[in-house]
């Protein structure tokens, strides 16, 4: 599309002003199933986001038809939608920052120069690996999946930005099986640096904790002292990420209202959204409304320093934003809870009688963002005197997460980036009710 | 179904020469199945936050995605070029996963079909915005008038227009438009700090006409019962018990427990706790249930699979014997069966696979009234929310949003934050009364094709024992 045109018209049309973001998508995902090819799939998309202010409102409008002659339905559906939100937030468009951090390792070109045929070889060679890693393995799938994004921000303001990153994940799920019981296990690692695979230790991994589950049970219902994995907290962390949104926050949605600068979790926990992490695909030096991204503590050893902010709400609060606008609402980045100083052994030695959580299930419908309240399924090992003694499935634990971050008593010092974009370390949990047999 | 005199210009997205010329390119190096699916789609979400317009999102979408399969591997690639060039170069360069000489000649194509089983009235895109916006207004005023502790309303408004056009190698060539409305709203209550949230809403394969038979205020006030009744509920005690799940989004439990496990998608590689188990006793004798993608402007209905084949109904379940499986056609291959025209897909983003379209347990002979008389203690789920499985060994779990103590065959007080998790091999089995209430409610179910609307749905059901976990330490 013709962006200059697009603007002229716009403006000739009463749009005081415009923007319009770009984003072009490569993708290409592998898997491998029985030592064969199962799933190959290639593609190449673009779509454009248009959002134009009239009257001080905002209409949106989203295409992946890029010709010329949809500029006046655009343009038309843009005026007609602000003419009936009657909302009274502001609607603005950035002129932009001074300054734009510079991100050196979200895109990598060896990447995609990478030969397809490599690619899939180290599917493979994982595949075999864990076949023959132990014979109760009956089911065995390895998949990769590889993205670059490209994206172009520009506004009638004259700001004109572009991104370019590409990430990349390969991993594994088995199902194992004895003469009682059969189990599942899946995990991938991520990163833009194929080097970076190391299909042994992933597959290693995936194949141990499924077979140390067979003959998992339940537990008597009871309330007990508990670990979760770093994986475990990443499930349950993502599905509340949306409390520290101040959109939430003016909305009367977020139980961290009127919270500021309170004490609302135990000194170890410090939370903080870093834009510029290593390694992963969604690090950005600026969001989708132009505003340069920032390094923040949302909660600092346990106390509420800050929300997250777009400009709508950064203008209602009076302050600044903090270049967390995404979606055309608020999200954080890469949001992080610090590691800490324990290894997650000495966390599951420290227990009496509790159960060390692997796996968490069923977050986007038993994990209540508003509430807090959580009642989840879970999966992992009875512990006593600190040994783990059986393999549990099949129980639930439940909880609020604001009265969690108060009840956390260690951290491990094992921070890892999710498959759902946030880094999570292990942590040990004072008590909390388990239902089970 | 095809009507002659008709004008089949506007389905024809791409034309027919380049459909032909992609079938044949993607044969090429020794496929035998090549398959492209074109889409074209206009969408709007409108939200409202306590009773203004915040947003109103409009998108239009349109992408091809080509699939070349030879027995049982399978290659997909998708684009939103219109480019001829472009298309042809992504089913050449697609093609190069085989590398043969050409083995499979391709059946002309058919000439086009258009499936008219799900007619609609008003469309879309001939509403005004201002008359969607009446609709939302009026869901917020009876939510939020219906009680002081309701603080927050949201209603979100979405609509959905869906044009395919499927061609393949087989001679396949089929076309339909799909509409779907939906409107949900979500109210908040709250008090002493405490808040807790309900939603209701319903939606349909038709269009705007659906709305003036859908009982708009009714959702709107039930979305703020739910939240205030949960406002003040106890925790949910933990520990096994009987629940008694009902009618309607209840189903859930079916779609999760046994549904997905029943998708050849898992079934085929043997990865399901199904897997060849056809013919043999599943669930306990009173269990008959059916996944009916022919329902007419049902929600997860359509004429054509995203194979471009008849959707069907399709017996799951018989008396407690497993009848069917839902199977796409590559899948079909692995299983030495025919596909069930299940194979469905989010948009062309997505490779089909097969999924679940209305699915639902079917009435039996019991009532509410006298499961509940018969049930000391336990669980009544009045509303469910969402839940998932993992079919490789069928452990599932979903949430109740709305749920009561029942006592001496009596509902008694209310529990909030109930999750339930079973396993669905062995649930089937401990259900032992089914009333006679069936209802279907709208869904969306995510798989690995996609996000697609699904209803679920049953009678009012007991099962005699799951485990329930609540905030309470159990206790009578």
């Amino acid at each position: 599309m013709n962006i200059e045109k697009l603007f002229n018209k716009a403006s000739e049309k009463g749009i005081t002003d415009i923007q319009i973001y770009l984003s072009d998508k490569t993708h290409l995902s592998i898997e491998i199933f029985e030592g064969d090819i199962d799933k190959y799939e290639i593609s190449d998309t673009s779509s454009l986001i248009i959002r134009g202010i009239y009257n001080n409102k905002m209409g949106t409008f989203v295409t992946e038809v890029l010709d010329d002659e949809i500029i006046d339905e655009v343009i038309d559906t843009i005026i007609a939608s602000a003419k009936e939100i009657d909302s009274l937030d502001d609607a603005i468009i950035y002129e932009g920052d001074k300054e734009y951090k510079k991100l050196d390792d979200i895109f990598n070109e060896d990447l995609e120069k990478l030969d397809v045929k490599k690619k899939i070889q180290t599917l493979k060679d994982m595949d075999k690996f864990l076949h023959e890693y132990d014979e109760r393995m009956s089911v065995v799938e390895t998949m990769y999946s590889e993205n670059t994004n490209k994206v172009v921000l520009k506004n009638s303001k004259g700001l004109d930005l572009e991104n370019v990153a590409n990430s990349a994940y390969m991993g594994g799920s088995v199902i194992v099986k004895d003469e009682t019981d059969q189990r599942v296990g899946f995990d991938v690692l991520i990163s833009n640096d194929f080097n970076d695979f190391d299909i042994k230790k992933i597959a290693q991994g995936i194949a141990d904790d499924a077979l140390a589950a067979l003959g998992a049970k339940p537990v008597p219902s009871d309330a007990y002292e508990i670990v979760f994995s770093n994986g475990a907290l990443a499930t349950l962390f993502s599905a509340f990420q949306n409390i520290f949104s101040a959109d939430a926050v003016q909305k009367n949605t977020s139980l961290l209202k009127g919270k500021l600068d309170q004490k609302i979790g135990s000194d170890l926990v410090t939370i903080v959204d870093d834009p510029f992490m290593k390694k992963s695909a969604r690090s950005r030096s600026f969001d989708d409304e132009g505003v340069a991204t920032a390094y923040k503590e949302l909660i600092k050893d346990g106390v509420l320093k800050t929300y997250l902010h777009n400009l709508v709400t950064a203008k209602k609060d009076g302050v600044s934003s903090t270049g967390n606008g995404f979606g055309g609402s608020v999200s954080a980045v890469n949001l992080k809870m610090e590691s800490g100083s324990s290894k997650l052994d000495d966390m599951i030695q420290s227990m009496e009688e509790g159960i060390f959580i692997t796996d968490v299930q069923g977050a986007h419908a038993g994990a209540n963002a508003v509430s807090g309240d959580f009642s989840l399924q879970a999966m992992g090992y009875y512990v006593k005197n600190g040994k783990k003694v059986r393999p549990v499935a099949l129980i639930t634990v439940a909880g609020n997460f604001i009265d969690m971050l108060k009840d956390i008593t260690m951290v491990g010092n094992d921070g890892k980036l999710s498959y759902y974009g946030v880094t999570t370390p292990s942590v040990k949990i004072k008590s909390m009710p388990v239902s089970g047999s | 179904m095809v009507v002659e005199s008709e004008n089949k210009e506007e389905y024809m997205l791409l034309e027919k020469k380049l459909i032909e010329k992609i079938l044949d390119t993607a044969l090429e190096t020794g496929a035998d199945f090549s398959e492209v699916f074109i889409e074209n789609r206009n969408a709007s979400v409108l939200q409202s936050v306590s009773g203004r317009l915040e947003k109103s999102n409009n998108s239009k979408s349109f992408g091809v995605g080509v699939r070349i399969a030879k027995k049982t591997q399978s290659v997909y690639a998708y684009t939103n070029s219109k480019n001829p060039d472009d298309l042809i170069k992504l089913a050449r360069d697609l093609s190069k996963s085989f590398s043969d000489e050409v083995k499979t000649k391709r059946t002309p194509l058919m000439e086009l079909e258009v499936g008219k089983k799900h007619q609609v009235k008003i469309k879309p895109s001939e509403v005004a915005l201002k008359d969607k916006v009446k609709l939302l207004k009026q869901s917020y005023k009876a939510a939020s008038s219906y009680d002081e502790v309701i603080k927050q309303v949201m209603v979100y408004l979405m609509d959905d227009e869906q044009v395919v056009l499927i061609a393949n190698s087989e001679g396949r060539f089929v076309t339909e438009t799909r509409v779907r409305v939906r409107m949900m709203t979500s109210a908040i209550a709250s008090d002493n700090g405490m808040m807790q949230t309900g939603s209701s809403g319903d939606g349909s394969g038709k269009g705007y006409e659906f709305f003036d038979e859908m009982d708009i205020d009714g959702h709107g006030e039930e979305a703020a019962r739910i939240a205030k009744t949960m406002l003040y509920a106890d925790d949910c005690p933990s520990g096994v018990m009987p629940v008694i799940i009902n009618n309607a989004f209840g189903g859930v439990i079916f779609h999760e427990a046994c549904g997905h496990s029943l998708e050849a998608t898992s079934v085929a590689k043997n990865a399901s706790v199904f897997s060849g188990k056809k013919g043999t006793k599943i669930a306990a004798d009173i269990v008959t249930a059916i996944d009916d993608g022919t329902i007419e402007n049902g929600w997860g209905s359509a004429n054509y699979d995203d194979e471009g084949y008849p959707q069907q109904r399709r017996i799951l379940i018989k008396d407690g014997v497993l009848n069917s499986y839902m199977i796409d056609k590559i899948n079909a291959r692995r299983m030495n069966e025919e596909p069930t025209g299940s194979s469905r897909r989010q948009n062309y983003k997505f490779s089909p696979t097969s999924r679940m379209s209305n699915t639902f347990i079917d009435n039996g002979d019991s009532t509410l009234e006298e499961i509940i008389k018969n049930t000391e203690y336990g669980l009544f789920a009045k509303k469910l929310g969402g839940g998932s499985v993992n079919p490789g060994n069928g452990d599932f779990n979903f949430s109740v949003m709305e749920g009561y103590m029942i006592r001496d065959g009596k509902i008694a007080e209310p529990v909030k934050g109930a999750a339930l998790v079973g396993n669905g091999g062995d649930i089937l089995h401990k259900i032992d009364m089914i009333a006679n209430n069936l209802e279907r409610q709208r869904g969306m179910c995510g798989s690995a094709s996609g996000s697609i609307p699904a209803d679920v749905g049953q009678p009012s059901i007991r099962v005699q024992a799951i485990t329930v976990g609540g905030k309470k330490k159990g206790a009578k």
